[in-house]
Formats: C-alpha cells, sequence, structure tokens
C-alpha cells in the first residue's frame, strides 16, 4: 500500500443486492447525499428499495444466478450509468472476490475489502494456517492423520481434554466422537476409524479441542486505506438454528471490558495480517473459561450489523463509505466501548410451530413497533408479496434500552405492537425466548436454541392474571364476524354459499396439514 | 343469533345478540358484553367485558371459506370455524347446473336426525322443514332451499349421521 493514497469523492453507488440490506444501504448514502442506484430482478420491481431508490434497474429473472449473482452485468451497469462505487450488501457476491476484481478493473470502487484480504480469508486451511502465523487463537488441534493409537494418545494429550475425533474424509456429523478423557481414548480410536472406513471409505481420523458448550461471539472491525484497523466491540450470536443466526446482541453479557479488548486485540491482529481495509467480522468460539478460538473472518458487514450501532453510536455503512473514499479511521474510533444494550431478532417468513415451514404470500397487514429505543430494518412493506426466491428474511427488528433486561423487556413490548398478517412469522418464537429463564438469563449456547426446539421447550408464554374473555377471545371474534358478514349478506341479497358440504372437513385438513395455527 | 364455533379440539354454543350500546356474547355459560370497532378492514378493536374485568383487544380476522375464519389476537393465530345452524336454509351441492335443480342435501355437522318431517315424493315449498337435525343439543330444522319435490330420504328418525352424510334429495 502507498503512503498517499488519493481521496476519490463518491457520489453514486449501485447497490448489487436486494431486500432490508439495500434499503439500509439507500438510507445511508441519502443522509450523505449520494445518489443510491439498485438492481431489481423481475419479481422486485415493486420491492421497497426500488421505491426509495434514486435510480433502479433491471438485472434479470427471478433466479438469483441469472440476476443478482451476474457479476460482469452488473459492472457493465455500474459502469454504464456512471456510477463511482458498488456497495455488494451481504450475501450474493459480497465475499467473491473475482466480483472484487471485476469491480477494481472497471475503475469502479468496491465497498469492502481487497480481492486479496477476501482470497485470505475465503479458505478455512489457508486462513487458519494465516492466524496461527499472526498468533491469533484457533481450536487446538490439526488435521494431520493419527495413524496409530499412541500418535492419537500424544496428540490428545497436546491439545487437553476432552478432545474431539473427526473423520478426515468426513462430513454431518458422521465419525464424529468426543472423548472426554484419556480412558475414553482406546475404544473411541478404534470405532471412530471404523466408521471413518464403513462411511467414507477412509479410516484416517485426526483431533480437535473440543469445546464445550461455546458461545459465538464475533467482533466488528473497521479497517482504512491507511494500515488503521480498529475494533468495535462484540457482538454476541449464540442463538442459532441450524447455524443460522436467530437472535444478536451486543454487548456479550459474559464479556467484560479486560475479555472484550483481549478479543478485540485479536481480531484486529487477524485483520492486519491479510491488509484488511473496510468493514469485516472475525467470528470466535468462546468457552466457559473465557478462553476464545478464531473461526473465521466475514468479510463483509454483516447482517447484525445495527445492534453494533445502536450501542457505539457508529453508522457502519456510512463509515464504509468513507473509508472506500480513503478517508482515514479518526480517533473517535480508538478504544470504542458499548453503551447500553441492543438486541436484534431476524423476523423470517416462517411458521415457528410448523418446522419452519416457509410461508410466502401477499403481506395484508403491516405494523411495524415504534417508539423509544425501536429500530426496524425492513425489506418490505403493507401489500408486499413474500416470494419464494429468495431468503425469507422479511426485517430485522432492534431495540436498544440502558441494560440487558430492559432491552428484553422492551423487545417483548416491541413484539406486542408488531403486526404482520397474511403470512406467517417467527415472531411467535421470540415471544416464546423472551419467556425462557435461559434465554433471560444469558445462559446461551451455540446448541441452545437446537435442543429447546427439538424438546419442545419453547412454547408460547401464557400470561398471567386474568382478563375478561381471555380464553373465549377467538371464538367471541370469530362469531362477531360471521355476525357481521350474515347481516351484509342479509342486506345484499341471499348469497349463494359454495361447496358448504366440506368446510369442517376442509378446516380438520388444513389442521392436518399444520394450518392450524398458533393458539396458546 | 345463535351459532357453533370451533377453534381447534373446542366446540362451544356461542350467541350474538345487538344491543343498544355493542353485542351481548354468550360462549357456553358466560356472557359477555362486547364493544366491537373496525379500525380498518379486518382489523377490529374488542372491549369486553365480563361481571369482574374489562379488557381491550386488537383483533384480526379475515373470511376464509364459507365459515372459516382466520384469527390472530395478540396470544396466537389460526382458522375458527363458524356454523350457523338456525339461519339455515339447505345444504346445495351435487346440482346439476341451469335447467332442472335437483339437490343432494348433506348433513353440515354431525348429530342426530330427531324427526323427519315429510315423506319421499312430497311436494315441498321453499323454506319447509324437511329434516330435524340435532346438534350441540340445539335442533336443527334442515329446510328445503327451493320448491321442489323431496325424491328420497336417506335417513330415519333416531339416526346419527356424520357431517358429509347425505340427508336427503330435492328436486
Amino acid at each position: 500500500m502507498t503512503a498517499t493514497i488519493p481521496r476519490k469523492r463518491i457520489r453514486k453507488v449501485l447497490i448489487a443486492n436486494r431486500g432490508e440490506i439495500a434499503v439500509r444501504i439507500l438510507r445511508g448514502l441519502r443522509e450523505m447525499g449520494i445518489r443510491g442506484a439498485v438492481i431489481y430482478s423481475e419479481p422486485d420491481r415493486l420491492g421497497l428499495p426500488v421505491l426509495l431508490a434514486d435510480e433502479a434497474y433491471p438485472i434479470g429473472p427471478a433466479p438469483s444466478r441469472e440476476s443478482y449473482l451476474r457479476g460482469e452485468a452488473i459492472v457493465e451497469l455500474a459502469v454504464a450509468i456512471g456510477a463511482d462505487a458498488i456497495h455488494p450488501g451481504y450475501g450474493f457476491l459480497s465475499e467473491r472476490a473475482g466480483f472484487a476484481r471485476l469491480c477494481r478493473d472497471a475503475g469502479l470502487t468496491f465497498i469492502g475489502p481487497s480481492p486479496e484480504a477476501i482470497d485470505a480469508m475465503g479458505s478455512k486451511v489457508e486462513s487458519r494456517r494465516l492466524m496461527m502465523a499472526a498468533g491469533v487463537p484457533v481450536v487446538p488441534g490439526g488435521k494431520d492423520p493419527l495413524p496409530d493409537l499412541d500418535d492419537a494418545a500424544a496428540a490428545a494429550e497436546a491439545i487437553g481434554y476432552p478432545v474431539m475425533l473427526k473423520a478426515a474424509a468426513g462430513g454431518g456429523g458422521k465419525g464424529m466422537r468426543m472423548i472426554p478423557s484419556p480412558a475414553e481414548l482406546a475404544s473411541s480410536y478404534r470405532a471412530a476409524r471404523s466408521e471413518a472406513a464403513a462411511s467414507f471409505g477412509d479410516d484416517s481420523v485426526y483431533l480437535e479441542k473440543y469445546i464445550v458448550e461455546p458461545r459465538h461471539v464475533e467482533i466488528q472491525v473497521m479497517g482504512d486505506l491507511h494500515g488503521k484497523v480498529v475494533s468495535l466491540g462484540e457482538r454476541e450470536c449464540s442463538l442459532q438454528r441450524r447455524h443460522q443466526k436467530v437472535v444478536e446482541e451486543a454487548p456479550s453479557s459474559v464479556v467484560g471490558p479486560e475479555l472484550r479488548r483481549r478479543m478485540g486485540e485479536a481480531a484486529v491482529k487477524a485483520a492486519a495480517a491479510v491488509g484488511y481495509s473496510n468493514a469485516g467480522t472475525c467470528e470466535f468460539l468462546l468457552d466457559r473459561d473465557g478462553n476464545f478460538y478464531f473461526l473465521e473472518m466475514n468479510t463483509r458487514l454483516q447482517v447484525e450489523h445495527p445492534v453494533t450501532e445502536l450501542v457505539t453510536g457508529i453508522d457502519l455503512v456510512q463509515t464504509q463509505i468513507r473509508v472506500a473514499e480513503g478517508e482515514p479511521l479518526g480517533p473517535e474510533l480508538d478504544g470504542v466501548q458499548p453503551r447500553g444494550h441492543a438486541v436484534e431478532v431476524r423476523l423470517y417468513a416462517e411458521d415457528p410451530w410448523n418446522r419452519f415451514a416457509p410461508s410466502p404470500g401477499r403481506i395484508e397487514m403491516l405494523r411495524w413497533p415504534d417508539g423509544p429505543g425501536v429500530r426496524v430494518d425492513a425489506g418490505v412493506y403493507e401489500g408486499s408479496e413474500v416470494s419464494i426466491h429468495y431468503d425469507p428474511m422479511l426485517a430485522k427488528l432492534i431495540v436498544w434500552a440502558a441494560d440487558r433486561e430492559r432491552a428484553l423487556d422492551r423487545l417483548d413490548r416491541a413484539l406486542s405492537e408488531l403486526r404482520v398478517e397474511g403470512i406467517r412469522t417467527t415472531a411467535p418464537l421470540f415471544k416464546a425466548l423472551l419467556a425462557d429463564p435461559d434465554f433471560r438469563s444469558g445462559n446461551l449456547d451455540i446448541g441452545m436454541l437446537d435442543r429447546k426446539l427439538a424438546a419442545g421447550d419453547l412454547q408460547p408464554p401464557v400470561e398471567e392474571g386474568r382478563e375478561a374473555a381471555r380464553d373465549d377471545l377467538p371464538l367471541i371474534a370469530a362469531a362477531l364476524a360471521h355476525h357481521d358478514l350474515a347481516n351484509r349478506q342479509a342486506t345484499a341479497g341471499p348469497a349463494a354459499p359454495a361447496s358448504r358440504r366440506s368446510r369442517w372437513g376442509a378446516a380438520g385438513r388444513r389442521a392436518a396439514t399444520g394450518g392450524g395455527g398458533s393458539w396458546t | 343469533m345463535d351459532l357453533i364455533v370451533r377453534q381447534g379440539e373446542r366446540e362451544e354454543k356461542v350467541r350474538v345478540r345487538r344491543n343498544d350500546d355493542g353485542y351481548e356474547v354468550t360462549v357456553g355459560d358466560r356472557t359477555y358484553h362486547v364493544d366491537a370497532l373496525t379500525a380498518r378492514a379486518g382489523l377490529r378493536s374488542l372491549r369486553i367485558e365480563d361481571a369482574q374485568t374489562v379488557a381491550q383487544h386488537e383483533v384480526f380476522t379475515r373470511a376464509q371459506g364459507e365459515g372459516v375464519y382466520w384469527v390472530s389476537t395478540s396470544r396466537g393465530a389460526g382458522p375458527v370455524e363458524v356454523a350457523d345452524p338456525l339461519a339455515y336454509l339447505a345444504v346445495q351441492t351435487h346440482g346439476g347446473q341451469g335447467g332442472k335443480r335437483r339437490q343432494r342435501v348433506d348433513a353440515y355437522m354431525p348429530g342426530r336426525v330427531t324427526a323427519v318431517l315429510v315423506e319421499e315424493g312430497a311436494a315441498v315449498t321453499r323454506g319447509q322443514g324437511i329434516i330435524v337435525l340435532e346438534a350441540m343439543k340445539m335442533e336443527n330444522e334442515i329446510r328445503a332451499e327451493h320448491d321442489g319435490t323431496v325424491t328420497r330420504i336417506h335417513v330415519q328418525p333416531g339416526q346419527p349421521v356424520d357431517m358429509g352424510n347425505p340427508l336427503f334429495d330435492l328436486e
């Protein structure tokens, strides 16, 4: 990197994304007086980003490969419309070094790290090697096969129990064995090898440190084009369903100033090791004793970036743009400490009580929560069609309050104001989580949500106290709706009801196929 | 208006009566005074009063099909079914289109036939009672939807019927 970075003013940005993140970026641009252009696939013509954009361009039919993933076409478009820069958002092309390279070759600013940094962090093996060389802690162990029991015993001793035996050719949990102490090593070693041979035709196994009920804690970093990288603190994202984050918060309830400083330093070291610039996130596993291990670096803006924004007061999108223009990071970004507590929930068009079945359709009614400490980053509006083509995330609901307990109370309040009709959403899951003592007390680990869902522990909360007609409310509401409808039909003349015969049966079938709702 | 309302496994007799300042709604043996106002299409504010308490509930309802309503409250959402036995004229299906009206009338809910009011071959007029069906401890007269001839009666007094069982044919 040369000592003088020319400042390059960005006047128009093409957003190579859709949904809520395209809206989020447009908001940042508009506040900075920068023109925002979006691309849209055929079903997204009337999406919220298009309605809010200064310019909008069709990019292809619904499938992502024929629209949002057409890197060359997007770069050509950006040049043709006179954009100075491309913001990739998250997902789609955001972590493809090839796309960042295409931008650079076309003379466009890619709002993100260099293609070299993306490449270096993109490979698990390479990034692990780089991190070890840079002194960033990684999960102890190695991919070296262990040909006999003595090798395994020596490796396990070096790593420290408990350890995990994994099949070199493995995946999906097959051939994996947790070994709590030396006594169990011999039998597990033999069993793991024969299981690996049977499953993969290859009996080589290796050892890794087994981390008991770890938390997912990640550090937001920001780097400028002058070699400065800072940590903006942690986010805790331990609540995951099948490795997908569901709830995120900042700060983590188990990270104090000292651990925050150490994790921040490790993340900055990791970023510096690959010459990182712009926004990025280092993901760590954190064990019960405060040891943390580098997992990977996400070389882009994260979905959950708003919780960091709310506790630091820093606009990450606008900082990304200023950094991309060549502006150095100022001293106000040094030693940033979180203020208060922020929690984000991802609202998906899925039915949490029916195995998270997707729930596409038209949003008939939509009322977002509002009021003190509430932020909604949404990609839809009332009347929107939620299509089956893309990620079913509708919005992120983010709250801020002085401390965690009050933030959770505020989230509860916000969820009670939220109304989405016409499709199912994951809102009832969050209501159930807010009533869960482990979640409430911050007793989290990355397997917790899957365990509780599998055990059926998360149920819609039953409200305390007595109020008129609590249990009869749905019946009263339906009877009144029927009464009004019958009166309207009576005044309008006799209606000819179609297929009366099947109504009980139809409702029964709906209930049997999981359309029976979520009454508590 | 007397209704039978079903929510999941639960089935209740519900009576709705308009009065001066709202509705009197009786669910089973519980009576409520309800002030119901529509805030916007589908969205009602219900002020529900019983002997001890008053509560306001915001409720979204949408007719999903004949007698089926999607009801969404702060405590959950799902379909609720409403059958309207007394206002019921006849069930119509299986009719030919245009020309001669032929109709087989089926039981729209499970119950027991307590009386058959006409004989096979009888000429009937619209609104005339044909069969009395007892369900939910209410006697419901199943009446002819149009003038015609009862060509066949499928049931006898005392016979239990399931939903969808044929009751009579009207031509």
